[in-house]
């Protein structure tokens, strides 16, 4: 995953060969001294299961990534670096992407990390019902060439590939351990740490040793990883201010003094956009959503600084479009393209035809910050558009995605360009749920999925302000992710992932 | 008294069946979309659909329960959605720490209850109000403010003990007291002042009896009177409120356990709960069910030990 492996001194070195994207990154080879010995990490979340049915990434990445090497990693800022896989490469038609494999690599209970074993993981995803099958929809065939050398066969052209082979697509756990009656609280994998099983309690804490064989010095930088579940928001308050964790993810702005004031230092990053989605483009359900003047009006009517300011104690950053700030697509000066003007919203509204107002049926739920919600409504009805809510419970994901809305609150991931297209713009994207379908979207869609690299980040700038002129959605801004840490820690944030990889989490120099 | 604990027995067999067929009735029919909740927002329909079928969600609810119940009764309560360890297995490696942190919330109520409870009622005055305030003001504040409290000034500004976390007693019995101490304290609190105040009254009853003159008239010692012959009589009254207050220490165990992050029961049933772990939380329901009936068993016993009338009503 993410790593910016870099170490103390070989920063450097590593740096450039991930710019290069290949490259021998044994050369890392970290000096440990100064290592902390022990490494306790607060957690907000715990792993369903660390067999395939429960891989994932996000708010599980720590756990996963300490026992598992992943075929690629990601250095703190999206760029793709080696993992188990020290080189890597696409045909012309990038539909063939050949890894080369690390030699002499083995999992932990003796099976050789080698292109069958890589085969072997990747088939086992693909067969599961795990959370991220989508992942691997694009892939066609994986085959061992030789001993080292893995080629996968997409049908299509996919720029998440590299990427998901440093998420749970990339976990490789050892072959032979899938029959075990421990499979899911016992990993077997080749990562930097072992699962100390005795000392672990399922679902509540996990404490991890070191791996005696691991090959990277540069990832095993404490001897012991413990890793706390705090189901409770405020036991995660306590416990940092007991001093009890050295790092842990923190959104509880309101509280954000207290740690600080505790000793603890902020690292954020800004990973998610917050604000609302105008699904109906095409007036189905909600006739008035059809009018680009009307979802325009929307844009209008939210005063985000103050939402800002009062939901979340101003810990973001005001924005009207959906790609994030890493991605290539995104475009500082359409952050302010759509400011709060409530006349101007009036008058757009008026010219479409809705001078005497409109209204709006959204889902709810209990999850969902109900002072947004009322600010929402409230700003909303200021130009004349009445907003109610209906409560939909635990169904919310799936009354939206099948639109059984017109526009929604949503909190979305905003890292890479073709993740924001496949979550939200693609034809058949997950929360694209009434199919809106435009000829320039599809072209720049395909360019985005298929051209090269320069291509694909133009087409995604092109794509983005296409979004915000036509108003897709009414982003209020990027939500800031922060992750604290004790001063003898430095942390790098990582670009996109709501938790630090493990790498990125370091004694301080 | 053997037909009596067959009848109960039997009666308390009926209840479990009840209680598990409603839950999983409930937990069941509750119209959300199980698999897609399970593997969440960004799972694709192919994923959802898959993971449904292979956990027998499109089979009849009827014949899904009767296999339920068929692996129950062998003691086998299926495996967990997430993680897939048994929840058999789950189960008991919470059930203890739960366990520990309730029995010994409540040995701690009955002592301090009962000296509370008794000093009271006999000296009455001064001493039987500020009893009677603090009970008020112990059964009125939730165990969650009171945690919240001993928290902040033992474990952040005292630090006295650690804020969180949990040793298990194989470990260190030292540190395992220390774990437990901040949690069992917040559960204590309350059901203190609960008992506390049920044994005063049982108390006064008693002492207002014939009887008590009685013995008093023929010169007993008043430490007799009070501790053989009134405290026995009262104690009825006192072992019932304090089975209802082990009942609700097992539900204050819930929040309790989250705020400690003690690895328990109740925190096992609120994970599984939001992640939607319907064979785990049939497990707790189970587990808890059993405890409450054979604790109301147990009490019953007692009673009947205490006053043989109790035996034939």
């Amino acid at each position: 995953m993410r790593r910016r492996m870099l170490a103390f001194a070989a920063a450097a070195a590593v740096l450039l060969t991930a710019a290069c994207g290949g490259g021998d990154e044994a050369a890392t080879g970290g000096e440990t001294t100064g290592s902390t010995a022990s490494l306790v990490l607060g957690q907000t979340d715990i792993p369903a299961s660390f067999d395939v049915l429960g891989y994932a990434s996000g708010t599980k990445t720590q756990y996963f990534t300490a026992v598992y090497d992943t075929l690629l990693r990601q250095d703190g800022s999206g760029a793709i670096v080696p993992g188990l896989a020290t080189d890597w490469a696409y045909d012309d038609t990038r539909t063939v992407l050949t890894l080369t494999l690390r030699e002499g690599v083995t999992f932990t209970d003796g099976v050789a990390l080698d292109a069958d074993a890589v085969v072997a993981n990747i088939e086992h995803f693909r067969g599961s019902s795990t959370p991220d099958l989508s992942n691997a929809a694009y892939i066609d065939t994986v085959s061992a060439v030789d001993a080292t050398t893995v080629e996968i066969t997409l049908t299509e052209p996919d720029p998440m590939m590299l990427t998901w082979l440093t998420q749970p697509l990339g976990y490789m756990s050892s072959p032979e351990s899938w029959e075990n009656e421990d499979v899911a609280t016992n990993p077997v994998g080749s990562g930097p740490y072992v699962l100390d099983t005795e000392a672990t309690v399922v679902g509540s804490t996990y404490v991890f040793t070191k791996n005696p064989d691991y090959w990277d010095d540069s990832l095993q930088l404490f001897d012991t990883l413990t890793m706390n579940y705090y189901a409770d928001q405020s036991a995660l308050l306590n416990a940092l201010q007991g001093g009890q964790v050295d790092a842990a993810p923190f959104n509880q702005f309101s509280a954000l003094e207290q740690v600080e004031a505790a000793g603890y230092e902020s690292n954020v990053s800004r990973l998610d956009w917050e604000g609302l989605m105008l699904l109906d483009r095409d007036g189905a359900l909600d006739p008035a959503l059809a009018d680009v003047r009307v979802r325009q009006a929307i844009n209008h009517a939210i005063a985000k600084d103050s939402i800002l300011s009062a939901i979340l104690l101003d810990h973001g950053t005001a924005t009207s479009q959906i790609f994030g700030p890493s991605t290539d697509g995104y475009d500082e000066s359409l952050d302010g393209y759509y400011t709060y003007d409530p006349d101007k919203a009036k008058a757009l509204l008026a010219e479409a035809g809705y001078a005497d107002g409109l209204e709006l049926t959204m889902p709810s739920t209990s999850v969902i910050d109900q002072a947004l919600l009322t600010s929402i409504q409230q700003q909303l009805a200021d130009v004349g558009i009445t907003v109610s809510y209906t409560d939909v419970g635990t169904n919310f994901i799936s009354d939206l995605m099948g639109a059984k809305y017109g526009s929604s609150w949503m909190r979305l991931a905003s890292s890479s360009d073709w993740q924001t297209a496949t979550f939200a713009l693609t034809p058949d994207a997950l929360f694209n749920s009434f199919r809106t379908q435009r000829p320039e979207v599809d072209a720049l869609l395909e360019t985005v999925q298929k051209g090269t690299e320069e291509e694909a980040a133009a087409a995604a700038q092109e794509l983005n302000r296409y979004v915000v002129e036509e108003a897709w959605f009414a982003p209020f801004y990027f939500v800031d992710n922060v992750y604290v840490s004790k001063p003898t820690l430095d942390v790098t944030p990582a670009a996109d992932m709501v938790v630090p990889y493990l790498y990125l989490i370091q004694p301080a120099a | 008294m053997l037909r009596f604990l067959v009848r109960r027995t039997v009666a308390g067999a009926a209840m479990l069946l009840v209680i598990s067929t409603l839950a999983f009735t409930l937990l069941y029919l509750t119209g959300a979309d199980i698999a897609r909740n399970l593997l969440g927002d960004n799972a694709s329909q192919e994923a959802v659909d898959l993971r449904a079928a292979q956990l027998g969600l499109d089979r009849p609810l009827g014949e899904r329960y009767l296999d339920w119940l068929s692996g129950a009764v062998r003691g086998d309560l299926g495996t967990s959605w997430f993680g897939g360890s048994s929840v058999v297995d789950l189960l008991a490696s919470r059930l203890g720490v739960t366990l520990s942190l309730v029995v010994l919330s409540t040995l701690l109520s009955a002592v301090v209850a009962t000296v509370v409870g008794v000093w009271a009622a006999v000296r009455r005055g001064w001493v039987d109000r500020v009893v009677q305030v603090f009970s008020m003001a112990g059964a009125a504040v939730p165990n969650y403010l009171v945690a919240l409290g001993l928290v902040l000034v033992f474990a952040i500004d005292l630090a006295w003990f650690a804020p969180t976390g949990y040793t298990r007693p194989e470990v260190s019995v030292g540190a395992w007291l220390a774990s437990i101490a901040l949690p069992v304290a917040a559960l204590t609190v309350g059901c203190i002042a609960g008992t506390a105040q049920q044994v005063r009254s049982a108390m006064i009853d008693a002492l207002r009896q014939d009887y008590v003159r009685t013995l008093r008239s023929r010169g007993l010692p008043e430490r007799s009177v009070v501790y053989r012959h009134v405290l026995r009589n009262a104690a009825g009254p006192g072992l019932s409120v304090l089975a209802l207050q082990f009942v609700g220490l097992l539900g204050g165990a819930v929040v309790i356990e989250q705020m400690f992050a003690v690895p328990g029961l109740g925190a096992l049933s609120v994970a599984s709960t939001r992640q939607g772990d319907i064979p785990v939380i049939m497990g707790v329901v189970v587990v808890i069910a059993v405890i409450v009936i054979l604790v109301n068993l147990l009490i019953d016993l007692a009673q009947g030990w205490l006053d043989p009338k109790a035996r034939t009503a």
